[in-house]
């Protein structure tokens, strides 16, 4: 679905992310790991042609790309939609719900009634009651809030979806049920995620393959059971160690 | 804000504080008042100067004999339109302004606001008396010194405001979602700026009335034979003891016009509070 050689990411002249290369097949999940500063953002921002990237080969779907320069526009990856990190920040508070997930729809130059039928059964999947589409983002929860967001995503039937930390300013128990909820949309309909992501956990239990990050520089590029059996670097088995020593300590806790 | 004044059981207890409605109710005096008058505000009658209230003259007559009610009304024009006028003009140059410099940044913010800094650091109304004095007393210079002193404070509320709401999310998932730039500033950007400036401009629209009068009683501003209320105070200084009330009835009409407006907006300030 989407395979990238050697992505290399700028801004203002210098290199911020350095030749990462991954592939992600149609209908899995690349969780992007590492520390911050490690360069998940600026790999985002690439990937949303936010910043200009230099790669040596892109393929995306069937279509291929050979290129050793600088796009300026960044990727601008086509078919994909984004959901950010804190959903109070990613949708306008004086706009309702509804508004914000027919923004989506905007290329696609929609009537009006078509725009409000999409977003409706957009509520619908990601289970948020219809009448929340009047609603305006501070009269409902954070959790919520996050829900209509990845209603706006999905509205407009995206191949890729891209996550930018789409549960860290969730609680617990709402991250649990909202990342259930996104694991269960990519399975029925058949979505790739990209989740930039900092939870091990949730890397562990929900991804395909994963992309470690360290200093700007990709450490690991491997499939899950790869990375959690056997991890290609010694950072990477620090992070796993330190990952599974946390989950250890955790099912202590539990069992007390 | 602070918290008592967005504290809705703080605002149940003033019941008397005006709101839109009073402000309605004002302008509707004022203009069925101007309609049903049977006096011209300029028509002098001098068998009947500096007559006190009476059923005739509610509001009695100057030292020319005309009727203050019916100049007060008309007063209004000058005074609450004017200003309107002017502090909506300055109001818009400053959103402008403001907008380009948070959509520009670097030098052309550096320019502008350097600018805004440089007007601000001359005092509001002597800034209008110099520039009145040195292209002569007149209407249309006052109104242009007025504008020329207001915009500031719009340009930089509007500055900062809008470079807060740039940097939120929900404007990169518009430009992500392929709005083009006029869309999402229409629906994104002012739509979360245009609240605190409507604040602002019924904040400054009281204070405008006060330089109106101001300079107009100063002789700066509107001149005789208009009705404006400072100058219609100007006209009754020199008969202060004799016959105050050609004094105090502007006087009152200012203080009610500002007192209006102020705690007016006082009141959409705490209505929007919670959505700048």
């Amino acid at each position: 679905m989407l395979n990238i050689a050697k992505l290399s990411v700028s801004a203002a002249g210098r290199t911020l992310l350095h030749e990462v290369s991954f592939s992600v097949a149609a209908s899995e999940m690349l969780c992007v790991i590492g520390e911050s500063g490690a360069g998940k953002s600026t790999l985002l921002k690439g990937l949303m042609g936010l910043m200009p990237c230099r790669y040596e080969r892109f393929e995306h779907r069937s279509s291929a790309e050979e290129s050793a320069f600088a796009t300026t526009s960044g990727l601008g990856l086509p078919a994909c939609r984004y959901v950010m990190q804190d959903p109070l920040a990613a949708l306008n508070p004086k706009r309702s719900l509804g508004q914000s997930i027919c923004e989506s729809l905007y290329t696609q130059k929609l009537p009006a009634p078509e725009q409000r039928n999409r977003a409706l059964s957009a509520l619908e999947a990601v289970e948020l009651p219809v009448e929340f589409y009047d609603r305006l983002p501070k009269e409902v929860s954070l959790g919520q809030a996050q829900r209509a967001c990845l209603a706006r995503a999905l509205v407009a039937e995206p191949e890729l979806i891209i996550f930018d930390e789409p549960l860290s300013a969730l609680d617990a128990l709402v991250q649990k049920k909202i990342a259930l909820k996104m694991d269960q949309l990519r399975r029925e309909i058949g979505i790739t995620y990209i989740v930039v992501t900092h939870d091990l956990g949730f890397a562990a239990a929900y991804a395909d393959r994963i992309l470690l990050l360290r200093n700007g520089r990709m450490e690991t590029f491997q499939d899950k059971g790869d990375f959690f059996a056997n991890p290609a670097s010694a950072y990477a088995s620090d992070l796993v160690g330190a990952a599974q020593t946390l989950g250890a300590l955790n099912r202590m806790e539990a069992a007390e | 804000m602070s918290m008592s004044l967005s504290n809705p059981n703080v605002k149940q207890t003033i019941p008397a504080m005006p709101g839109t409605w009073t402000l309605m109710v004002f302008a509707l005096t004022l203009g069925a008042g101007m309609l049903m008058t049977p006096y011209d505000p300029t028509q002098a009658d001098f068998l009947n100067r500096l007559a006190t209230p009476s059923a005739l003259h509610w509001f009695g007559t100057d030292h020319l004999g005309r009727d203050i009610a019916t100049r007060v009304l008309y007063g209004s024009f000058w005074s609450l339109g004017l200003s309107l006028g002017v502090v909506s003009i300055g109001a818009a140059i400053g959103t402008i302004v403001g907008l380009v410099a948070a959509q520009n940044g670097r030098w052309v913010d550096m320019i502008l606001m350097r600018t805004t800094d440089s007007f601000f650091a001359f005092p509001e109304l002597i800034s209008a008396v110099t520039i009145a004095g040195l292209f002569g007393p007149s209407t249309m210079n006052l109104v242009l010194a007025l504008i020329v002193v207001s915009w500031m404070k719009f340009a930089r509320l509007v500055r900062s405001l809008a470079i807060s709401v740039v940097q939120q999310d929900y404007i990169l998932q518009a430009r992500l979602n392929g709005l083009p730039a006029w869309r999402v500033l229409w629906q994104h950007n002012l739509p979360n700026i245009l609240p605190g400036v409507f604040v602002l401009w019924t904040n400054s629209w009281s204070r405008t009335i006060l330089a109106i009068s101001g300079l107009s009683f100063l002789g700066f501003g509107v001149q005789p034979p208009n009705a404006e209320w400072g100058a219609m105070l100007l006209d009754g200084k020199a008969y202060l003891l004799t016959a105050p009330h050609i004094m105090i009835f502007p006087g009152l009409a200012v203080l009610f016009a500002v007192l209006t407006i102020n705690l007016t907006g006082d009141r959409w300030r705490d209505r929007l509070a919670d959505n700048i």
